[in-house]
């Protein structure tokens, strides 16, 4: 039976301005953020202070944008932090065991991160079990792996140079973790919008049913998000135990938020089918411009963090309203 | 629902009896009395917070805050006991309010800003937290940091009735009253009624807003007894005091057979979840595996547990479609 | 049915920005009757009942329950005053008892709020014996079968004092039998004094079960007039408007039948268990088949084994000759199969994906080139099924659900003919779609059985089954109980093969 719902929605095109605010109002409010702290203290938007924002959300942005095709699927990635200690310490026990050779440290520490990805996305696809209790637990299996593996002590990296030029080295005057950020979201960018893979995790995320009698490969797709979300943590890993030139299991703990709030903020929904790549380097840089922003103000760490709360449910609830609104 | 209730948790005790046994033939000193103790009170707290978690579970929802409600009821605590200098009778009321307003905060949230329980929690798990390292007493006074309580009232929380650790009194008076609460009072049929079908259930005139206003706070409240036997324990707090311990209550709730989607499970589930964890982790050191592994069995028996319950579920759905076809077919043949 | 007035509606309006979904729609009930509400979807039917429940409010107009004005906009209002609706889907708490289900929300208590077990059950009890209803009072819900489930939901309205039952496509997921039971439980109802409105579609319950029957159609009302006195083709004419039934009826009769050619499709001894057994069909290329029967006959649970969506046990599928192993629909897929389901909210179309997308996802093979997609491709391929199917708005861009269920349907068609299936399997595929598009839909299938196609259609529709197939397999209970060819076939020869009465 057609609801009144259903009519209301047919009716509501006639509604543009309502629907492009719902649609871009994150854009809207990171260019607000930026006026607003700009006012407030110029050097906000100083060169060096905005570059200083992108090295700052590099990490959480790789992270961000890799798994943003987890949620678009439908499902959640909460395994991500100690997956990123992991990827350091892979990387640093490769470099000691092949003679400081910087390629097969990368990718070891890029592969455990898509190993743990790839268990992640066949419990999940394969086994049919909610990704927030198989990404729970993976979580804490992960955990005790990288302090089975690495102890709770720090393990210095200090050499090769190539290697920690990648966390702290500069070129044409940008570190380059920025560089990493936006190569990893152009390709993200690139998969959801050319690929037959990136609209496959669209239709999955928006009806399961139909993508199956569509002869779209379920399990496949749904495994290689999880897949590339474990990468991305590990590219993050390795960047990290360069920029701070030490591996620990300790690391990265409470991270998984950080992302997630950077997907959800960016307006991807957690209910799966619509978001994009875009959004979630929108929301990377809200939190970044906002905890930047907040410091500049002299604003105390333990308040930012108050303040990141608020600013979640501030921004969610705003997209609600918009959404209701945009629709009635 | 009564059946499935019985048959989820005997289950459950069963394997639970099964590593008592094992552990206590792999380990003399399991088998002591010492060590029933260190059982029975060692993990009352996650038990009790386990306990809390179950109704925003039931509901259908859920609450990642309870980690750091436990951290800010805890600093809280610290710093009216050791820097205002308010006894332990008073504190201890203070703290239960603390973390109902906390849980109050997250209902809030939920259902008046219609925020989703994921978001709405994780939100304030970050703002808690950051409050917590706000009003830290041990940032103004750095003495704090080796200093103890010892208000007596407040230190006698985590004591002992004889030979039976308080802690896991509490546990088992929390637990029961929960458990009475949703069995045989109108509220807990009205939690149940939410989580299975809330359209039905706000069709019915029940008041949705107002069972999920008191589930979260409940859960603020039971995180709040929860940290008052720990830091009672600890005879101090930090600011990082309940971090993860969020995970440690969901894992122990789902293992105790309450469903992520709301509407089936108990508030014994999670009790005895709880103790699971725990003598696997106590278990475990006592045998001599590195503590840095029991995350990872954690996470593994997590991981059967949900895969247990939906193994049940499929074949429970699949005997339920048999039968309709059974029942059809003699209807028809009538 | 006494000559008391219940509830009387009077000029109810509602519009939704310029589209009326009702305009001044009178409606009465009277005491003890039961009172059909028809009308094709988008007529206005869900409209009048969200208003009479109190789920939205009417621009205009006035109800009384009565003598009693009842308040608009407010359920719990609309439920205290006596008018209580039982849903399609089940307005039920799956894992509480049967007990717990009707009392919900209303739970007595004794002191501390603490539940009174045995008030509650002697009650209810009393009403179930009243109304002979028999019910496992602790039985879980969703152990029970559907009928059961739906007389719980009556017991529920019952025991709120309903004066006025609201029943929105009752029998939709019943079988045979089970609709039986459901008509007795009505005529207790209303033997007892209760209104029923019952709102369908299927026009031979409503002549079964009726006393009087509305008709809406753009929101007014078209008919209302006692069953005695009215006839199908009357609701009809009113349903659709007279031009219209005059010429969809004639636009079936006129459709060339085509000669078969090869056989496309075939499958023998086809079983799955509990659900079909031993199924055996060939569709020819050319060549239109209709699969009817009743509800229960496990005809879509059959056409979805063919198509590998829920693969059958035994039996073995041969296309064109040869024979295949279809255990997933992908499989289907690539031997040129295509599935329109029923339910196409739900298992068939990407509401919030762009009609692009939605045309291009079954065949991505086609538009991919090295894992990436190349969008000359899929614009033209998307461009092309709207040119040929007449979908409207002509936009590639627009999201699914701000299409109408006939364009909807014809997206779905669409996403088939564009990766060039030549086996066309449709469940139910004009399902809550207008006149027009039903039109569009016939004409269109049956060019593309003269271009050579195959194809099978499930439908439930004896109007439609008699219009368009060469032939027709009635299927009752998991078999085939008879099939005709074009020329044979009668709706009288249909429904009683369907009720399986005559065995192959």
């Amino acid at each position: 039976m057609t609801t009144a719902h259903t009519i209301a929605e047919k009716i509501s095109g006639a509604l543009p301005l309502r629907r492009l605010l719902r649609d871009y109002g994150q854009i809207v409010i990171l260019a607000l953020g930026t006026i607003i702290f700009a006012a407030l203290e110029p050097a906000f938007v100083s060169t060096e202070n905005l570059i200083g924002i992108l090295y700052q959300i590099s990490l959480i942005g790789i992270m961000a944008v890799c798994s943003t095709f987890v949620v678009i699927s439908g499902g959640i990635d909460l395994s991500v932090g100690p997956v990123v200690a992991l990827a350091g310490l892979m990387a640093a026990f490769t470099l000691e065991a092949t003679g400081l050779a910087l390629a097969p440290a990368l990718l070891a520490g890029i592969a455990i991160g898509a190993g743990v990805g790839l268990l992640n996305g066949l419990a999940v696809a394969r086994f049919q079990l909610p990704p927030i209790v198989v990404t729970l637990a993976m979580m804490s299996i992960a955990r005790g792996a990288a302090l089975l593996v690495g102890g709770s002590v720090l393990h210095l990296i200090r050499e090769p140079a190539a290697f920690l030029f990648i966390g702290s080295g500069r070129v044409v005057g940008l570190p380059i973790p920025i560089f990493i950020f936006v190569a990893t979201a152009a390709i993200m960018w690139f998969i959801q919008t050319r690929t037959s893979f990136g609209l496959s995790v669209f239709a999955i995320g928006e009806n399961a049913a139909a993508a199956r009698l569509c002869g779209l490969a379920l399990t496949r797709v749904r495994t290689l998000v999880y897949l590339i979300s474990g990468a991305g943590a590990g590219i993050a890993g390795v960047i990290l135990a360069a920029q701070v030139r030490t591996a620990s299991a300790n690391y990265g703990n409470g991270i998984e938020l950080d992302v997630i709030a950077a997907i959800v903020l960016g307006g991807t929904s957690l209910k799966g089918g619509s978001g994009a790549i875009y959004r979630s380097v929108i929301g990377a840089l809200l939190i970044g411009g906002m905890n930047n922003g907040l410091s500049i103000l002299n604003v105390s760490t333990d308040l930012q963090l108050v303040a990141k709360g608020v600013i979640i449910v501030v921004a969610i609830a705003l997209d609600n309203f918009l959404y209701r609104w945009s629709e009635s | 629902m009564i059946n499935k209730l019985r048959s989820a948790n005997l289950g459950l005790l069963w394997f639970y009896l099964v590593i008592i046994v094992v552990f206590s033939l792999l380990s003399p000193p399991f088998r002591t009395l010492g060590n029933l103790q260190n059982l029975l009170s060692g993990f009352s707290h996650i038990g009790i917070m386990a306990v809390g978690m179950a109704f925003p579970l039931l509901l259908g929802g859920i609450d990642l805050s309870v980690g750091a409600i436990m951290g800010l009821v805890g600093m809280v605590m610290l710093d009216i006991i050791m820097l205002l200098g308010v006894p332990g009778w008073a504190a201890v009321p203070i703290g239960l309010a603390v973390g109902a307003l906390a849980g109050l905060i997250n209902a809030v949230l939920i259902v008046r800003l219609g925020l989703q329980p994921f978001i709405a929690t994780l939100a304030t798990m970050v703002a808690y937290r950051g409050i917590t390292y706000t009003i830290s007493g041990r940032q103004l006074v750095p003495e704090l940091s080796v200093l103890a309580i010892t208000d007596a009232f407040y230190t006698s929380i985590d004591g002992a009735l004889g030979p039976l650790p308080l802690a896991f009194l509490y546990l088992v008076v929390v637990a029961a009253l929960t458990y009475l609460l949703l069995r045989y009072t109108r509220f807990g049929m009205d939690v149940y009624a939410v989580g299975g079908n809330e359209t039905a259930a706000r069709l019915a005139g029940i008041n949705v807003d107002r069972v999920k206003v008191a589930a979260y706070t409940i859960s603020g409240v039971c995180t709040a007894v929860s940290t008052l036997i720990l830091t009672s324990r600890l005879t101090t707090s930090t600011e990082d005091l309940g971090f993860t311990f969020e995970m440690s209550a969901i894992a122990a709730a789902i293992i105790g057979g309450v469903s992520l989607r709301g509407g089936v499970g108990s508030t014994i589930g999670p009790a005895l979840g709880a103790f699971l964890i725990g003598t696997i982790y106590v278990g475990l050191t006592l045998v001599g595996v590195t503590t840095y592994a029991q995350p990872v069995v954690v996470g593994v028996v997590l991981i059967g547990a949900i895969g247990y319950d939906r193994l049940m579920e499929a074949r429970r759905a699949r005997a339920l479609l048999e039968r309709r076809v059974l029942e059809a077919h003699t209807a028809v043949g009538q | 049915m006494s000559d008391t007035m219940l509830l009387s509606a009077y000029g109810l309006s509602k519009h939704y920005g310029a589209h009326h979904a009702l305009d001044g729609a009178d409606l009465d009930l009277r005491a003890g009757e039961v009172h059909a509400l028809v009308g094709s979807n988008g007529a206005g039917k869900s409209t009048l009942v969200k208003i009479l429940t109190g789920a939205v409010g009417p621009d205009a107009g006035t109800l009384t329950l009565a003598g009693m004005p009842v308040p608009f906009g407010d359920p719990k209002a609309a439920l205290d005053a006596g008018i209580a609706c039982i849903y399609q889907e089940a307005n039920l708490v799956p894992a509480l008892s049967v007990l717990d289900n009707i009392v919900l929300g209303r739970h007595p208590t004794r002191r501390f709020g603490l539940l009174d077990r045995s008030a509650q059950r002697q009650a209810v009890r009393e009403l179930l014996a009243r109304h002979d209803l028999r019910l496992d009072l602790d039985a879980p819900v969703q152990t029970l079968p559907t009928v059961q489930q739906k007389e719980v939901e009556i017991a529920k309205a019952l025991s709120l004092n309903a004066r006025v039952i609201l029943m929105d496509e009752p029998t939709a997921w019943l079988a045979h039998a089970e609709v039986e039971k459901l008509f007795h439980s009505i005529r207790q109802l209303r033997a007892q004094g209760v209104a029923v409105l019952y709102i369908s579609h299927i026009l031979d319950e409503i002549f079964a079960i009726a006393d009087r029957v509305t008709v809406i159609r753009d929101g007014k009302v078209r008919l209302m007039a006692p069953i005695a006195a009215t006839s199908k083709a009357a609701l009809v004419e009113a349903m659709l408007g007279r031009e219209l039934a005059v010429e969809v009826g004639t636009a079936h009769r006129q459709m060339p039948q085509s000669a078969a050619g090869a056989v496309a499709l075939e499958c023998h001894g086809l079983s799955k268990a509990g659900l079909f057994q031993d199924m055996a069909l060939q569709v020819h290329q050319g060549e239109i088949v209709c699969i009817t029967g009743l509800v229960g006959a496990k005809r879509s649970e059959f056409v979805r084994a063919l198509f590998g969506a829920e693969p059958a046990d035994q039996g073995e599928i041969l296309i064109h000759g040869r024979r295949v192993s279809l255990r997933e629909p992908a499989a289907a897929i690539r031997h040129g199969i295509g599935f329109v389901p029923e339910d196409r909210r739900r298992d068939g179309l990407f509401m919030g994906l762009p009609i692009g997308a939605n045309l291009v996802l079954a065949y991505l093979p086609l538009v991919t080139r090295a894992g990436l997609l190349v969008r000359r491709l899929t614009r033209a391929l998307g461009r092309r099924q709207v040119e040929d199917l007449g979908i409207v708005p002509a936009r590639l861009d627009l999201p699914a659900r701000a299409l109408s269920g006939g364009n909807q349907q014809k997206v779905l068609l669409g996403r088939w003919l564009a990766g060039g299936a030549r086996i066309l399997i449709l469940d139910e595929p004009t399902v809550g779609v207008d006149v027009g598009a039903k039109a569009d839909i016939y004409q269109l299938l049956r060019r593309l059985a003269s271009a050579g196609a195959a194809i099978l259609i499930v439908s439930s529709d004896m109007e439609e089954v008699l219009a368009i197939a060469d032939r027709v397999i009635v299927m009752a209970q998991g078999r085939v109980s008879r099939t005709f060819t074009g020329h044979e076939v009668t709706q009288g020869a249909i429904l009683s093969a369907a009720s399986g009465e005559v065995a192959q």
